[in-house]
């Protein structure tokens, strides 16, 4: 076989040696020039063992809750503030987009997320899923022209609290991360939230990063220390959060730098 | 950071208000952050991360191994004729070549040619290399720049300098004459001396002087004593005589 090949190569050419070329090529296309050179190329993949959900696209979000009898609510800021203790990690996908802050979507934003994914995604090779519910707490306001008084106004409309580290969103399927990056980049960024595009290695990444700091940190004065000591009475500042989040989080804002 | 944080906190320094009102009611804005109280500030800012310090890269504090020159054989050759020159040969001078063109150059080669003196162009390198293992160390500072060598088998200074004095760009550095190192002026001093055989003659020209006053010191008194003894006789005889017939005068030694 290589001697065979050997004599069509110099029948063919004189100058020039060919590595890449296969033999059937050369019986096929007898006019084709022989460059040197071979390329490799990187194995590809393995996504055998994806399973692809039966309907792969995001599913409609109910804009109002089915409830029989609709409650108002107080305004609970609780539910926006400090880090996410749920659904901060990945279940089913291999990429999404995560909370930095807290922020209340509502249903439009859900929309616009659900529309701008389900047009750009490839159904056969791709799926997404929610990490978030239908907005479910209920925002009151007064209707327009009404004079203040006269106790709290209708419900205006239904919003999702979501925390920081919160992941909104999860992509997956028989791709890589480049292939929706752009799109849930477009997407992150409507978000009311810093919200970031991460795979499961980058988030891993994030996490152990900041674990890394936290042991690292040449600072001998840590606020968990002061705080927990309450040094010259620090306390009477700080609020019981802080004593959990080391000034990580003030309210719904995030603070990467801080251990 | 702390202390400045303690010099504030503490009551026996500045002044501090005794009330500071802070506001427990309506939170209900959350579209920016909070102001926070100027106390939890400082603890902010004492206790923000600090990195480590990076560490030492793994090559920087391991000094480089240069790689051994295996010395090529241009350079044996050359090392070879110096070990010869400075083996064989009693005047090497070392001069220093101003950019003298080609053709004052074949002067000069031919003026010295006829003394059996030859210039030897050896690049310093090689003569630096050389003279780092041999007993002539001590030239070394002088194989800086463009230098050339002159070499004879005789140490005829005075003809080397003779020559040099036609060519103004050849400077003359130091010399090593009959294993003896030389600087500049010690060249000129050693020109000035006359030749071996000059000064030997004077030497034992000046010896045979010696023994032969010696000599001719030790003939005297015996000489002197005599002349004396001869005119006592001479006065003797002329005593005798003068009442007879006047002598002849004898001789002197």
């Amino acid at each position: 076989m290589l001697s065979l090949m050997k004599s069509a190569l110099i029948g063919l050419t004189n100058t020039g040696t060919s590595t890449a070329v296969g033999f059937q090529g050369l019986v096929r296309n007898r006019l084709k020039i022989l460059s040197a050179g071979m390329n490799t190329y990187d194995v590809p993949p393995d996504y055998s063992d994806v399973v692809l959900p039966e309907r792969p696209k995001l599913k409609f979000m109910n804009k109002v809750p089915n409830f029989k009898k609709a409650k108002k609510e107080m305004k609970k800021l609780r539910d926006i503030q400090g880090p996410a203790l749920t659904a901060n990690t990945f279940t089913r996908g291999q990429y999404g987009i995560v909370a930095l802050g807290g922020g209340y979507l509502h249903f439009g934003h859900m929309e616009m997320m659900r529309l701008t994914i389900n047009r750009k995604m490839n159904p056969r090779t791709t799926f997404a899923c929610w990490r978030i519910n239908a907005p479910y707490k209920p925002v009151t306001r007064k209707g327009l022209g009404q004079r203040m008084g006269g106790g709290k106004g209708a419900i205006d409309h239904y919003v999702t609290p979501v925390k920081c580290g919160r992941i909104i969103v999860e992509v997956g399927g028989r791709l890589e991360l480049a292939e929706v990056e752009p799109v849930l980049k477009e997407v992150a960024k409507k978000l009311p939230f810093p919200a970031k595009v991460v795979s499961r290695e980058s988030l891993a990444t994030m996490q152990q990063e900041q674990k890394d700091k936290e042991q690292n940190n040449q600072n001998p004065w840590t606020f968990q220390r002061i705080a927990r000591g309450n040094m010259l009475g620090i306390r009477k500042v700080l609020s019981p959060f802080d004593l959990h989040n080391h000034g990580k989080y003030t309210g719904k804002f995030y603070d990467s730098r801080r251990v | 950071m702390w202390s400045l944080f303690f010099t504030i906190l503490s009551p026996t320094y500045g002044w501090q208000p005794l009330m500071q009102s802070v506001r427990h009611g309506s939170k209900a804005v959350t579209r920016h952050r909070k102001p926070m109280h100027i106390l939890k500030q400082k603890l902010m800012a004492i206790t923000e991360y600090i990195p480590p310090k990076p560490s030492t890269p793994p090559g920087a504090l391991i000094p480089r191994a240069r790689p051994v020159q295996e010395e090529n054989g241009l350079v044996l050759l050359l090392k070879k004729e110096l070990q010869t020159i400075f083996q064989e040969c009693k005047m090497i001078a070392v001069i220093q070549n101003n950019s003298i063109n080609s053709e004052d150059m074949l002067h000069l080669k031919h003026r010295l040619r006829k003394h059996s003196i030859t210039i030897k162009f050896i690049p310093n390198q090689v003569i630096r290399s050389f003279l780092a293992d041999s007993p002539y160390i001590n030239m070394g500072p002088l194989f800086i720049g463009p230098t050339v060598l002159f070499v004879s088998k005789e140490p005829k200074v005075k003809e080397m300098l003779l020559s040099l004095r036609t060519s103004p760009q050849m400077i003359l550095l130091g010399a090593c004459v009959e294993k003896t190192l030389l600087s500049r002026q010690g060249v000129l001093n050693y020109a000035k001396l006359p030749s071996v055989t000059m000064v030997q003659g004077e030497l034992v020209s000046g010896l045979t002087m010696l023994t032969s006053r010696t000599a001719s010191l030790i003939r005297r008194p015996p000489a002197h004593l005599s002349l004396l003894l001869q005119q006592y006789l001479k006065q003797q005889a002329g005593d005798a005589s003068a009442e007879t017939t006047p002598g002849d005068s004898p001789a002197d030694a």
